[in-house]
């Protein structure tokens, strides 16, 4: 367990130099870019249970802070570097609440030139994120590749792989996966885009439910007793399952820096003969400068 | 000095305060509302050429300023960076395709706008900068302000046609074209209302797809 916590700080260490030395020795031609949003997200299984009796929603005020600096290296090829700080707080269940500050880096080649050229952008993003429950903290990291273009002045459509890896202080909350997306975006006026997406994702699940559950015990590589959810205690049941997950967002500009976004997303997930469904609803007001 | 010398006296003030061959434009959209950026120009058989001059177009605060430029065939535009970082100019419009790469400060040199038509411009860096150029066959032009006005002075005498043109016209400008028997002595009035299109610029305030900016 040791090594693990060891590899983790050396990795955000690293990580964190490395952002610093680019930004500092970019500061001269800075195009820099911050970003803030902040606003509710509500989940209605957070326990990731199948069963009614042990379905829990709850509310969270969620936040995040990015500074960005983009460089653009050639006409075509963009390198972007960012440090960003994120964090829930959760109404209920403060197991949740947690705090990640990261970093991001991002290359991106556009075939050509304007908005609705082709590009791709192949990025990374690492991040520590310090959960009340302390067990769960732990190096996040999301590699992505990601691909669009625009159809018109009004359409444009996205494509993404990823692959995210989470090492957490205690192995049994380690989450890995895969997962492939498409989303397409419509500008409805000049101030209101919507967009709607699907995404299928394979990788570790933790489901949580009031035991005695021993259909779940078959399924599961590991389990163990959670206050997460407060008494009765709960059973967290590592898995391995599929999620098809579909969204709808839709962002309103109100200035110039400015605008309010608001998301729906369900997400349908099995392993086995276990399914249970997630209802995600988020609003939130979004600025970048 | 009678009563009449007077009279012929201030119409003749009056006459030059709208100078005789000028134009007042209003420009409205379909649901009478004023539009301002929309270029007026007149074309009449007696065209005269002016001397093409250099025009500026600037980058501030990463937004091309101003935002609709009118010039006459011939008239070179200097693009000047006023930020503190790099942009890249380019138009891929047919009239002219140009593209200024990645440059800070003033360019050497000022691109050549030497056929007409309608240009769009924009930064490859910062894809919310946009900007338009109406490269006109005429000297003979104003854009409107906020108010919905134009006003042409100097027009020469005869039949002439007044055309308007807008980033979001709907169409061309040719079909709402209105045409004049004489501008000479007095000033007249016109109004065109513009079917215009919606306006779908690329925001600078976050949305939904960035594009992979930052």
């Amino acid at each position: 367990m040791k090594s693990r916590t060891s590899c983790s700080l050396t990795a955000i260490r690293t990580t964190w130099l490395i952002l610093l030395l680019a930004m500092t020795l970019s500061a001269a031609r800075a195009d820099w870019r911050l970003e803030a949003e902040t606003g509710a997200l509500y989940e209605s299984n957070l326990p990731n249970s199948d069963r009614g009796a042990d379905e829990k929603d709850d509310f969270a005020w969620q936040s995040n802070l990015q500074a960005g600096n983009g460089f653009q290296l050639t006409r075509d090829l963009r390198l972007n570097l960012g440090a960003d700080l994120g964090g829930q707080v959760w109404a209920r269940y403060d197991a949740f609440n947690n705090v990640a500050p990261g970093g991001i880096a991002g290359l991106r080649y556009r075939f050509g030139l304007g908005p609705a050229a082709p590009w791709v952008l192949v990025e990374d993003h690492v991040a520590y994120a310090f959960f009340e429950e302390v067990d769960r903290s732990g190096l996040g990291n999301r590699f992505r590749v990601r691909s669009g273009f625009g159809i018109g002045d009004r359409i444009a459509l996205e494509a993404a792989y990823t692959f995210d890896d989470f090492e957490a202080k205690d192995a049994f909350w380690d989450l890995g996966g895969h997962s492939g997306s498409i989303r397409l975006t419509f500008d409805v006026t000049s101030s209101l885009q919507v967009a709607l997406g699907y995404s299928y994702r394979d990788g570790d699940v933790i489901s949580y439910a009031l035991p005695p559950r021993p259909d779940l015990v078959t399924l599961s590589s590991d389990r163990e007793p959670v206050s997460s959810f407060g008494r009765p205690l709960y059973t967290a049941y590592r898995l391995r399952g599929s999620s098809n997950t579909i969204s709808a967002s839709l962002a309103y500009a109100l200035g110039k820096y400015i605008s309010v976004q608001a998301s729906y997303e369900f997400r349908n997930t099995s392993s086995g003969p276990l399914e249970y469904g997630n209802h995600s609803v988020e609003a939130k007001v979004a600025f970048a400068y | 000095m009678n009563a009449r010398t007077i009279i012929i006296l201030a119409s003749c003030v009056v006459g030059s305060g709208l100078d005789a061959g000028s134009l007042s434009v209003t420009v409205k959209d379909g649901k009478g509302a004023l539009v301002s950026d929309a270029v007026v120009y007149v074309t009449s058989s007696t065209n005269s050429s002016r001397a093409a001059k250099q025009v500026v177009i600037d980058q501030r605060n990463k937004q091309f300023v101003p935002y609709v430029t009118a010039v006459q065939v011939g008239t070179s535009i200097l693009f000047p960076n006023k930020d503190n970082i790099r942009h890249h100019v380019y138009s891929l419009s047919p009239a002219k395709r140009f593209e200024l790469p990645l440059y800070e400060g003033i360019p050497a040199k000022p691109v050549l706008f030497d056929a007409e038509g309608f240009v769009t411009l924009g930064c490859n860096i910062h894809d919310w900068m946009i900007a338009y150029v109406a490269v006109l066959g005429t000297p003979y032009f104003q854009i409107t302000a906020e108010d919905g006005r134009a006003v042409l002075k100097d027009l020469p005498a005869g039949q002439c046609t007044v055309e308007v043109w807008h980033p979001r016209l709907k169409g061309l400008p040719q079909n709402s074209a209105q045409h004049v028997d004489s501008v000479a002595g007095d000033a007249k009035e016109l109004l065109f209302t513009l079917d215009l299109k919606p306006d779908f610029r690329v925001r600078r305030a976050p949305g939904l797809s960035n594009g992979g900016y930052p």
